[in-house]
This record gives C-alpha cells, structure tokens and sequence, in this order.
C-alpha cells in the first residue's frame, strides 16, 4: 500500500508534474483561474440562496433561479476541478500533505451533494419546494450552504500555510 | 513627509506588529481577502454578463443590477480592508512591487469605468432595461470591467509570488519552509 506521501513522492516525478515544476509562471496562472471559477461558484450559489431568503430575485421563480445560475455553477465547478487536478500535480506534497486540503475536499463533496439534491429535488416538486421557503429548515439550509463555501474558500487560502493546524498537518515539520 | 516615511511607519505601527507577530492572523486575513474579492468578481460578473446579453437576459438590468451591488460593495469593503491589513505589514516591499503597483493602477481603472457607465450608458437605462443587450457604450464597459478585474486577480497571484516573507513564493516544497523565515523581522 502507498500512503499519501509516497503518493505526493511519485507524483512529483512524472514529467507533467516536472513539466509545471519548470516553469515558473504555470502555477501562479492556474491558482489566477481556478481564483476566478471561484468567484463564478460564490456568486451562483450566493444569488440562490438570497433568492431562498427572499432576499433577492423575488419576481422570478425558484426554478428560473436556479435555471439561471446553475449552468455557470456546473461550469465554474468544472473548471475549478481541472485547475485543481493540475495544481496537485504540480505541487503534489503542498496539496496532499495539508490538512486544509483534506478538509476542503470534505467540505466540497458536502457542498456539492447538497446542491445536487436540492437541484433535483426541486426539478421534481416545484411546487411543494417554492412553498416551503418560508420554512426556517430550508432558510437555515441556505445559510449553512453558503457558510460551507466560504469555509471551502478559507480552507483553499489556507494550504498555503498549513503550519496553522499544529500536528494536524501532515507536512513534515522543519 | 516623504513617501518613505509613511511606509516606514504604517509597517512600525502596533497593527502591522501584531499581524506579523501571529503565525495565524496573516493566513486568515488573506483567506477572507480571498473571499472578498471572489464575491466581488463574481458578483460583478453577473451584471457584466446581463450588459453584453449572455446571462440573466429574462430580468430587467435595473433589477439585476439592485439585487447584486450592493453585495459586490461589501464584498469590495472587506477585500480593501484585508488587503491594507496585509499592505501595512510589508508596506516597503509592497509599495516597490511592480505588480501591486500594476493592480493599484488597474483598480483605478476599474473605478473609472464604472464612473463613465453611470455617467454615459446608465444615463438612458430606461430606454434599453428590458433589452436582451445594452447599448454598445454599455458592452463596451461590460468587457473592459470583466478584463480589468481578471487582470487584477493574476496581478494579486502574482503579488504574493514576488514579495518577500511570503510562504509561497519561495518556490519550494511545503517541508523546506522555516517558519522563522516566513516572517519579516
């Protein structure tokens, strides 16, 4: 069996990841992209749940709500998994050594499983979903959503400095 | 006063001490200027989209526009406080850096072009609201703000990999970082 750090070791040696080691201005670009698909993500899902709230977009329907938003969320999301892939490949020991990184791949499998759900549960019963709005279950669910994507946020921020989680970062201390 | 001088003692003050000092409170004010600025761009976004006619084309621009400005100058609030919170801590390298010069200029920029849509484009607003598609005045902004605010998300990436007493800009791998390195004297 391989653990992590084995697996970080061996990534780091195949020739793409070489290849982005090389050069000085790939990884700086893609975190850049994968910054920018974030802002995509934050907005979508930010605009949905103000529409929940009813804090925003009232004169439109749930369902064109998310008929608006959720396209560029599914691509935002796509691009953030591309530049994402590439980023472990490029530096594979920053990423998979770092608590933070665990934790946000957590928190996005949460996030992205509750979006889904709710995008199909929605498709299926309109009605009964745009009723229940006023339900404090569904607003909580909103917030919690919301708050679980600046924590995504925060956690990508903090792979950087993993030194913040003590013994629970899996880097080798200096 | 010179220039030198402000910097010099922005970077000596009690603030900028205590935010180099803690070897948690820089990563956690530039995960929230992370935040900041993704909301302000992808709120921005939103309303670039519905002047060029791509997204949001069933709503009328005035109700896009009200239901998302107000959140993309919060978000633009808490990316300028953080982002002075970091400038304060390393003002001198901060100040002499090529790109946070480049972005400084292009914030301005930024600015500027949306002072020239609300003085032009806006201005007739009621004739094209409810048109798929602003005026060419208004795409023109609608482009040039997209381009502008992409540029300044590199521009600050690029910041962060040129300045010094930065964890990730030594180019090399997470277990060589001193951490007594990390931080400026």
């Amino acid at each position: 069996m391989m653990d992590v750090a084995q697996l970080a070791d061996w990534l780091s040696r195949t020739s793409l990841s070489v290849a982005i080691q090389s050069h000085e201005w790939i990884i700086p670009t893609i975190q850049s992209l994968h910054i920018a698909a974030i802002g995509v993500v934050m907005a979508s899902i930010f605009m949905i749940d103000l529409r929940v709230l009813g804090l925003a977009g009232r004169d439109q329907s749930l369902l064109e709500t998310t008929g608006r938003f959720g396209p560029w969320l599914s691509g935002a999301l796509c691009v953030l998994l591309t530049t994402g892939v590439f980023m472990i490949i490029g530096e594979p020991s920053r990423e998979l050594l770092a608590f933070s990184f665990w934790l946000k791949m957590l928190l996005i499998a949460i996030g992205t499983l509750i979006a889904s759900i709710f995008q199909i549960a929605l498709k299926r019963n309109e009605h009964y979903w745009e009723k229940s709005l006023s339900r404090g279950t569904v607003k909580s669910l909103a917030i919690v959503t919301f708050l679980i994507w600046v924590a995504i946020v925060i956690l990508g921020r903090l792979i950087a400095y993993d030194h913040v989680w003590g013994s629970w970062s899996l880097s080798p201390k200096a | 006063m010179s220039v030198v001088d402000v910097l010099s003692s922005v970077e000596g003050s009690y603030v900028a001490g205590r935010i180099r000092d803690s070897l948690y409170l820089f990563p956690l004010i530039e995960s929230l200027h992370v935040l900041g600025l993704t909301m302000v761009f992808g709120t921005i976004a939103i309303i670039d989209l519905r002047l060029l006619g791509i997204a949001s084309t069933k709503r009328s621009f005035r109700r896009v526009a009200s239901d998302v400005l107000k959140w993309t100058w919060a978000a633009f609030a808490l990316a300028v406080t953080t982002g002075s919170l970091m400038f304060i801590t390393n003002a001198g390298v901060y100040y002499h850096n090529f790109y946070f010069r480049s972005k400084m200029v292009l914030l301005v920029f930024a600015g500027m072009n949306m002072l020239i849509f609300e003085l032009t484009a806006a201005r007739s607003v009621h004739q094209w609201d409810n048109e798929a598609k602003a005026p060419p005045a208004g795409r023109a902004a609608a482009v040039l703000s997209l381009v502008l605010w992409i540029t300044i998300i590199f521009l600050g990436r690029w910041i962060g990999f040129t300045t010094t007493g930065r964890p990730d800009l030594k180019n090399q791998p997470a277990d060589d970082i001193n951490i007594e390195n990390l931080f400026p004297k």
